[in-house]
């Protein structure tokens, strides 16, 4: 079985829940020594901007800055889909600790082989 | 910290380190775990009071994966030993 674990977001404020959810689990991959890779795209691109994610604490779960910031800290990797980012303008001097701005490739040669992986 | 000392008394040895989670699960309290055990040597026991409901399963398994020793557990209380590194 694969040591590497994929968790895919497509949301950012628009769905803090899911946004959330989505660390606590990715924080669970990285913690059981899985090679754990965070994927954004779509709204999901906003997360990889310090400071955005400052004020989204979903009741009963730590705050979402400090999920990603624990799952950078745990050697987690996040790969951010360039066309998305580029359509949202944003900053790509900026990003959040473990973060790379990818194309598509990057993504499918990291899954390549066969990856347990879960959306939100 | 009556129910953590008989816990205790049931069957371990003082802990190296306690760690109180509250209701911390899933992967919050998992990458907590991780950074505190990979700060104690090997061997180290780390002593977890957790009311998650989920742990009873999660633990274990986390265990399993990682090669930490769930030494016991007593719900809400775990005893992990850290693994050799």
């Amino acid at each position: 079985m694969s040591d590497r674990f994929v968790v895919s977001l497509t949301h950012a404020k628009d769905n803090p829940d899911k946004a959330t959810v989505a660390f606590v689990v990715a924080n669970a991959a990285a913690a059981s020594d899985k090679e754990a890779l965070v994927f954004l795209s779509i709204e999901g691109v906003r997360l990889s901007q310090p400071g955005y994610a400052d004020d989204v604490h979903e009741a009963g779960f730590a705050p979402l800055r400090d999920l990603i910031a624990n799952f950078a800290k745990a050697g987690g990797k996040i790969y951010v889909c360039s066309p998305c980012f580029k359509k949202r303008g944003l900053d790509e001097a900026s990003l959040v600790n473990g973060a790379t701005i990818v194309g598509g490739a990057k993504l499918v040669e990291f899954m390549s082989g066969g990856v347990s992986s879960v959306s939100y | 910290m009556l129910e953590l000392n008989a816990a205790l008394l049931a069957g371990a040895t003082e802990p190296e380190a306690t760690f109180d989670a509250g209701p911390m699960g899933c992967g919050e309290i998992v990458i907590e775990l991780k950074f505190r055990l990979r700060d104690l040597p090997a061997g180290a026991r780390l002593i977890v009071h957790g009311t998650d409901p989920g742990l009873p399963e999660d633990l274990p398994a986390w265990c399993r994966m990682t090669g930490h020793t769930l030494v016991w557990a007593r719900p809400p209380y775990y005893l992990i030993q850290r693994r050799d590194p």
